[in-house]
């Protein structure tokens, strides 16, 4: 009796989201349809539903969001390899240091978005702008992630590793490097937030390409096609959670320990 | 090996200028084969002072140096000799207890092969045969403290430096660890310190027990502990025993009491 409770009380709790989901696409259909608001305002969900599925079967989908993946990836990648390597050299070396971390501190707090005028005179509206735009975005949330990852290691276990005879090189490869790999993973996921959100803005601002998400966003918006508007806010939206799962999975394939919390 | 500490003092600079003395003057002689511990109120350098003898601090002034007894001539500074067992254990989260306990090993170059039968046979003589591919947070805290015992002994040094191992254990576990400690005791023969603040684990396991006056770390009285070996846990309850315990409790209570009273005066300094 009391378990048939506490399962249906389950069911209804894991439920209660998608629940809630329906709840408020039926009351923004209804909200629309009885209050006759022209779609070029606010279409309802039935009608973007409609749009999105023959924006998948034409291939604009695919084709758009193939491009602006491809740029992501690029741009993340790219930050990725520079940013680990110079946090982990600023971590280990103190002149690296010392000599980085002004030009950090002074590019750091300077909203990105703002060197696109610059970039696109010095190379153009092509894909490097692209992918230039992200990276450099991207690559300060690493770099200051792993630095600080690498800089926070449990002097314990550099002691421990001390006592069992690891010299400095062994200590640096053996137990600093992986210490700093939460904090490094957590800058990569910044890193990658930014990206997605520079290669779609960038892709909105001056782009030559005529492709990517960004530029199907901003097309649909001057034509006043909400519609289509909407289904793509919806695609990059359900692509971000992906990307950010994904993302989660590696970290549990990579660095299994994170996940076992130490309470030693 | 026999240890020989030699007036070792270690002053830490405080605030405006101040220092504080954590140790003074602290002399003894950590003989082979013998299971010394070391019973003070926190804060008295206890820890510092198997640092320093680890080598893993250095004492602002005095000397730590090694001398085998059956060669009394020849006295030299501390190399390979000791290794630490840990309050916190310090094990390497990201490496499987069969890493962790062959870490040593791969850092003078042992081949894989030949450390990870070596780290097997020390798995298994913990008693934790079939976990060494977990990884230290899937295990249990009484079963982390059998891979850092086993991470220590890997290394066959003839000092092992234990700094409150067993202080965060539950009541039964710290039991078992303390009994596996002992027959490790007796099979190795290694010259243990062994740094506790309960005094029925120092005279349990202990040839003596050092009790040491609160900050500035002096040694206040030495009790030598003439219970016979094995020891084991029925002991508690011998007459020896309760002497014993009664003389450290009444020494120890001095100490936290004094060691209470300067905390007190150092938060009203504030």
């Amino acid at each position: 009796m009391t378990d048939g409770k506490t399962r249906l009380a389950g069911i209804a709790e894991r439920a209660m989201p998608a629940l809630v989901i329906a709840g408020v696409l039926l009351a923004w259909e209804l909200f629309v349809r009885l209050r006759g608001i022209a779609p070029i305002y606010l279409p309802p969900p039935s009608t973007i539903a409609v749009y999105l599925f023959r924006m998948i079967t034409d291939g604009s989908i695919a084709f758009n969001l193939g491009v602006t993946l491809l740029r992501i990836f690029a741009g993340f990648a790219v930050a990725a390899v520079t940013g680990v390597t110079l946090g982990v050299l600023m971590g280990m070396s103190r002149i690296i240091a010392r000599i980085a971390d002004p030009w950090i501190a002074a590019l750091y707090p300077l909203p990105k978005i703002a060197l696109i005028p610059l970039l696109v005179i010095w190379l153009g509206t092509g894909e490097v702008y692209k992918i230039v735009i992200s990276a450099i975005t991207a690559f300060f949330p690493i770099v200051i992630s792993t630095y600080a990852g690498i800089r926070q290691t449990d002097q314990g276990l550099v002691k421990a590793a001390r006592d069992l005879g690891a010299n400095r090189r062994q200590i640096q490869m053996k137990i600093v490097i992986p210490a700093a790999i939460p904090s490094i993973f957590a800058g990569l996921h910044l890193g990658m937030g930014v990206t997605v959100i520079l290669v779609v803005a960038a892709e909105m601002i001056g782009s030559s390409s005529q492709s990517g998400m960004g530029f199907l966003l901003i097309q649909s918006g001057q034509v006043m096609e909400t519609e289509k508007v909407f289904a793509s806010l919806f695609v990059l939206a359900v692509v971000g959670a992906l990307i950010i799962k994904l993302q989660e999975w590696v970290d549990r394939k990579v660095a299994p320990w994170t996940v076992y919390r130490q309470e030693n | 090996m026999d240890v020989i500490v030699e007036a070792v003092t270690q002053v830490w600079p405080g605030r405006r200028g101040s220092s504080v003395v954590a140790l003074d003057r602290f002399s003894h002689r950590f003989a082979s084969r013998r299971f010394s511990c070391l019973l003070g109120p926190s804060g008295c350098g206890k820890s510092t002072l198997i640092q320093i003898v680890g080598g893993l601090e250095t004492a602002s002034s005095g000397t730590v140096q090694i001398v085998d007894p059956s060669r009394p001539s020849i006295v030299r500074p501390p190399g390979a000799d000791s290794v630490m067992v840990w309050q916190n254990l310090n094990l390497f989260p990201w490496r499987s207890v069969l890493d962790n306990v062959a870490f040593g090993l791969e850092m003078q170059g042992v081949s894989k092969a030949e450390r990870h039968t070596h780290a097997k046979v020390l798995i298994m003589s913990v008693g934790l045969g079939g976990f060494e591919g977990h990884l230290p947070g899937q295990l249990s805290g009484g079963m982390r403290q059998r891979v850092a015992l086993a991470r220590a002994l890997i290394m066959e040094r003839p000092v092992m430096l234990m700094d409150e191992p067993f202080g965060a254990l539950d009541a039964q576990t710290k039991i078992v660890m303390q009994e596996e400690l002992l027959r490790v005791f007796d099979q190795t023969q290694k010259t243990i310190i062994f740094v506790t603040h309960a005094i029925e684990e120092a005279i349990l396991l202990g040839d003596e027990v050092i009790v040491m006056t609160a900050r500035p770390g002096r040694i206040k009285e030495i009790l030598t502990v003439d219970l016979p070996r094995p020891r084991s846990l029925e002991m508690v309850n011998s007459k020896t025993f309760g002497t014993l315990f009664d003389r450290a409790f009444h020494l120890i209570r001095e100490e936290v009491m004094t060691s209470m009273a300067q905390q007190t005066t150092a938060l009203e300094a504030r």
